[in-house]
């Protein structure tokens, strides 16, 4: 299993090709496929896990201690001044990503059994899902920019056609709108990108081209030479590597984005600027107030199965992206904005929730408590505490699971009236006892309950935050202090739906709707129940979780308190 | 006057000179060809009355499949240039990269002439449109080996008068109203140009760009008048490359006239034109001339105007000639870096844009041949009637907006590398804009690329396509280009690793 993260990621790049070569007339198979693909990368994806061993501690700005490595040149050019550039086909894992590795394979399983509703054009969805499904899991494992960004761009356009085709009334409205947002956020990150990859270089292959290799120099020596200016810019290899790039011994000397730098634009020092604009560009995609306003529209018009991916994993791609890229890479910048960022964290918390209050529309009501979730991850990484960023990342997983159980809810819903407006229905219970247990188990695990694995990691969050002024002074405690409010809010929208659709004398608005109004399926059963085990699970044994990301959280705090100053 | 000036530099013999242009003449094989070409389809027009289409196109299609081939087999990336006719042409390495360019676009073109339906323009019918072509291509050819600038004015002129009757031949009202436009804003283009030409000669002595006499007298120039002359030259390019603000003609021209033209107007002179503005600026670099600045708001002028006109258009056709536009401001970022990452950058993405250009064409008009038509309102729905060409085209508006997998994303990548790069040299405000500006347009762009996938995938249409499937044979080259397409995303390297070894004197 020595290339065990490529087969997690083109398994179900395979299944989209056996999708597309699969006669139409066959196509009851094609949900099979997806299944059986998805499936597969599961169990690797499980069986990685196994091997991953989560106390060994990696080094956040080198190749250190980095588990089930694939390493191979993909090419290397040399553009005249710009020198010699290499990109890498680099995967990897190490305890910042493998959670998100298991999250992402999760999600996009029980997203491909939910997709056994789609009955139109099966095979170009089918293809579609199975696209989506190999550049989201390889985003999460892609340790070269290059790679990641291609990952990264190339969500885009099967989410675009899964919304904007399969999607409800106002779909290619929000399809549109979310491929602009997002592509706006993707030129922020190319911008820094480029930037990136024109300061920094690889030790290791600068010492080959150097030829400096026979009397066998270590990184720090060749990093030494190079601070020295004794090996010439034309020698040196440019790298698109993400780790080296957060390693500050890895900047040419005089180069735009060096720590020591001296370079401005308007007014800032250019490391600042180029920490914000890929700031911006992640927190698009979480999103962060002030750019959501892509996700409620995306969220009511995407089917069910792609709004639990949207929720589940393409969110937590921005989040992964702000630990990995704009707090690795720029963690003296990221010390300057933290309390710019924790403060759009608990403005998104609030925000988030109150816009909820305000909602409808179930799908809607879920979008925006997404936003006030996500909100969490933010704060918690804005801390730059051990538990903060713990917290944040036990945030992205555990919404990951309940956000995904939310949105299978508001379709079950939807797939028998065709209709989620939360007026529309009174005293639920009656008419569906079972499926009022889920909803009650999920709204419950939303709004942080203890025993679920919201709790968790909201506990993480604030400990990080309220913690954070005395440790490493990022960001002051009455940001944690308001951010609390957001969990009263979260109990108040939750408690209130729950009482206006399920509690009380049965209603509902229109009487043709009571026949189709029967408890749940088998196939709803199969995919809610091992959603709630999990979600049980990591709520009452945290170390399920934490024993994987420890190690890695100590490193990169270890990284950020190192350099932040 | 060319004599003398010829002779100033190379004193000799008579008996010398014509061994020199005997020498030469061996470097000017491709363009004798084409001359043949030429004669070989008039004759055989004026002889044969019946089926002559077959004749023609058989003709045309082996002569240029030969010269393809024979441009590639004598490409020599390393070999130095050499001038050719007392230094009216240069032979190099870059040309002859523009040269095969320039053949395959043609090829295309043609095969697109081949599927195009009976109703559009009957292009093997008679030799006048194939010659007008070739005429196009032969200008080009001399336009990319001139670094004299005489020799630049006629190459220009022969490109341009082709046009003019392409733009022209044929019957309808459209085609008049743009044929005369065209024509008028050549002609005064043109006059502006040769205007320039004549100062630049005036001031220096000299109309050689690669002589002493003339750098030595562009340092004595005096700087008003110098900045002028070389102003009314940088004008006559800007009209041949399409760019603001002098792109006003393109789109009615590209309307009136049928695809396959509209394919080879979008990329040979163009690019042909590029490469000649390239030269200008390495000559110049040294005098007071601001290029970078001149440059660099032509090339943001050139983006806002192309991208935004690209997006109230209702046709296909019109929307990339917008694009094309766009494109041609890109290019000018990448000259306006002035130095020699931004030339090999430059390349790459005009030779990205000649790929990706020449797919869409073909692709589009594979769509009017089921169709009728490249207006949007019959696009619609058409994705699920044609849906392996469907597909082909969204993956070259993918491109074209320069998105991954696709090499449009590296050329992009590459050109905003080194404008970048030279900021950080430079400091140079204009780069800055000139970066920003650049990025934002790829968010604009998206709009009206997505539009085509939009309308063929996501509206209902009414539209009927014309029955029967498309044949093997009219999928083969637009599958391979887009092919090519993709490969060169994932294999970006070889592409670079050429651009690397040519010899781009220029």
């Amino acid at each position: 299993m020595e290339h065990i993260l490529s087969y997690i990621v083109f398994i179900p790049l395979v299944g989209a090709l056996v999708v597309l070569l699969t006669p139409k007339a066959y196509q009851h198979l094609y949900k099979v496929l997806a299944i059986g693909f998805t499936g597969l990368s599961l169990l690797l994806t499980l069986y990685a896990v196994h091997m991953f061993d989560g106390g060994l501690v990696p080094q956040i700005s080198g190749e250190a201690n980095l588990q089930l490595v694939e390493k191979v040149e993909w090419f290397r050019l040399s553009l005249g001044s710009l020198g010699t550039f290499s990109v890498d086909y680099l995967l990897a894992a190490d305890g910042l990503n493998i959670s998100m590795l298991l999250l992402a394979s999760i999600v996009l399983f029980i997203g491909a059994i939910v997709c056994w509703k789609i009955k139109e054009k099966q095979k170009a969805y089918f293809g579609l899902y199975l696209l989506l499904s190999t550049s989201v899991l390889g985003c999460f494992v892609a340790l070269d920019f290059f790679l990641f960004y291609l990952f990264f761009e190339f969500m885009l356009l099967p989410m675009y056609f899964l919304v904007g085709l399969w999607g409800g009334p106002r779909r290619e409205y929000a399809a549109i709108k979310f491929f602009i947002y997002t592509l706006v956020g993707s030129i922020l990150i190319l911008i820094v990108m480029i930037g990136l990859y024109n300061s920094v270089y690889d030790p290791v292959k600068t010492a080959e081209l150097a030829g400096i290799n026979g009397t066998e120099l270590s990184i720090e020596e060749v990093q030494a030479l190079v601070a020295e200016g004794r090996i010439e810019e034309g020698q040196l290899v440019k790298s698109f590597n993400m780790l080296y790039m957060a390693n500050p011994a890895n900047y040419i000397p005089g180069s735009l984005l060096e720590r020591s730098g001296l370079s401005t634009l308007f007014g800032e020092p250019i490391r600042w600027m180029a920490f914000l604009a890929i700031f911006i560009g992640f927190a698009i995609k979480l999103p962060s107030f002030p750019f959501h306003t892509w996700l409620p529209d995306a969220h009511v018009e995407a089917p069910t199965p792609i709004s639990v991916v949207l929720a589940g994993v393409l969110l937590k791609v921005g989040g992964y992206g702000l630990i990995r890229t704009a707090f690795a890479m720029f963690p003296d910048a990221a010390y300057h904005y933290a309390w710019l960022i924790g403060f759009l964290g608990m403005f998104s918390i609030i925000y988030g929730a109150m816009n909820a209050l305000a909602q409808k529309d179930l799908k809607k009501l879920i979008a925006f408590s997404s936003v006030s979730h996500m909100g969490f991850v933010l704060l918690g990484l804005a801390a730059m505490t051990s538990e903060g960023i713990s917290g944040a990342i036990y945030q992205m997983f555990s919404h990951g699971l309940i956000s995904s159980m939310l949105f299978l809810i508001a379709g079950v819903l939807y797939d028998r009236t065709h209709n989620r407006t939360i007026e529309h229905y009174g005293g639920l219970a009656h008419q569906m006892p079972y499926y009022t247990v889920f909803v009650g188990i999920a709204f419950f695990a939303s709004l942080g309950l203890p025993g679920f694995s919201g709790f968790i990691a909201e506990l993480f969050v604030f400990i990080g935050a309220f913690k954070s002024s005395a440790v490493i002074g990022a960001i002051p405690a009455w940001m944690a202090i308001v951010s609390t409010l957001g969990l009263v809010l979260a109990a108040g929208y939750y408690l209130w739906t729950f009482q206006k659709m399920f509690l009380g004398k049965f209603w509902v608005k229109e009487k043709n709707w009571l026949p189709a109004l029967k408890d749940l399926t088998i196939r709803e059963y199969m995919v809610l129940v091992p959603l709630v085990v999990l979600i049980i699970a990591f709520g009452i044994y945290p170390g399920l979780l934490l024993n994987l990301i420890n190690t890695g959280v100590e490193s990169f705090v270890g990284h950020l308190t190192e350099w932040s100053k | 006057m060319i004599v003398l000036v010829a002779s100033m530099q190379n004193p000799g013999g008579l008996a010398e000179q014509l061994q020199r242009l005997k020498e030469g003449l061996h470097f000017m094989l491709p363009e004798i060809g084409i001359v043949i070409t030429i004669i070989l389809l008039v004759v055989y027009d004026l002889l044969f009355q019946k089926n002559k289409s077959v004749g023609l196109a058989a003709i045309l299609f082996s002569a240029l499949s030969f010269l393809l081939v024979f441009q590639v087999l004598s490409f020599l990336p390393e070999a130095n240039a050499l001038p050719l006719f007392e230094g009216l042409v240069t032979h190099s390495a870059g040309a002859n990269l523009f040269k095969i360019g320039f053949l395959l676009s043609l090829l295309v073109a043609l095969l697109m002439a081949v599927t195009s339906r009976k109703d559009s323009l009957h292009y093997f019918d008679s030799s006048e449109v194939l010659v007008c072509l070739l005429g196009v291509l032969l200008g080009a050819f001399l336009l990319v080996m001139s670094s004299n600038l005489l020799m630049i004015y006629v190459a220009v002129e022969l490109v341009s008068i082709c046009s003019y009757l392409l733009t022209g031949l044929g019957k309808g009202k459209k085609k008049s109203e743009a044929a005369i436009k065209y024509l008028l804003y050549g002609a005064a283009a043109s006059a502006v140009m040769l205007y320039g030409m004549s100062w630049l000669y005036g001031l220096t002595g000299s109309i050689d760009l690669n002589s002493d006499s003339f750098k030595i007298g562009l340092d004595y120039a005096v700087v008003v008048p110098l900045n002028i002359a070389v102003f009314m030259v940088l004008c006559g390019l800007l009209f041949k490359l399409g760019s603001f603000p002098l792109h006003v003609w393109a789109p009615d021209v590209y309307r009136a006239t049928p695809l396959p033209t509209v394919a080879v107007f979008s990329v040979v002179p163009k690019l042909a034109a590029l490469l000649v503005l390239l030269r200008l600026v390495a000559a110049t670099s040294a005098t007071h001339f601001d290029w970078q600045t001149w440059l660099g708001i032509l090339s943001i002028g050139g983006m806002v105007v192309g991208n935004f006109s690209a997006l109230w258009q209702d046709n296909a056709k019109r929307m990339l000639a917008y694009s094309s536009i766009a494109h041609a401001a890109f290019l000018l970022a990448g000259v306006s870096i002035m130095n020699r990452t931004g030339l090999e950058a430059t390349v790459f993405y005009a030779l990205a844009y000649l790929l990706m250009n020449l797919a869409a064409f073909y692709l589009i008009q594979m769509v009017e041949n089921k169709v009728g038509s490249t207006s949007y309102e019959q696009l619609k729905g058409m994705g699920k009637k044609i849906p392996y060409v469907s597909v082909l085209l969204l993956i070259v508006m993918v491109a074209l907006t320069g998105l991954p997998p696709t090499v449009g994303f590296n050329a992009k990548l590459y050109l905003f590398s080194a404008v970048y790069d030279e900021f950080g040299r430079s400091e140079s405000t204009i780069l800055l804009w000139v970066l920003l500006v650049g990025l934002l347009n790829t968010v604009v762009s998206l709009f009206y690329y997505i539009k085509i996938p939009y309308l063929l995938f996501f509206k209902e249409g009414e539209g009927n396509v014309a029955p029967g499937a498309y044949t093997i044979r009219a999928l083969i080259p637009g599958t391979l280009l887009v092919l090519s397409v993709l490969l060169l995303f994932f294999r970006s390297d070889w592409f670079v690793d050429l651009l690397n070894s040519i010899n781009f004197v220029l």
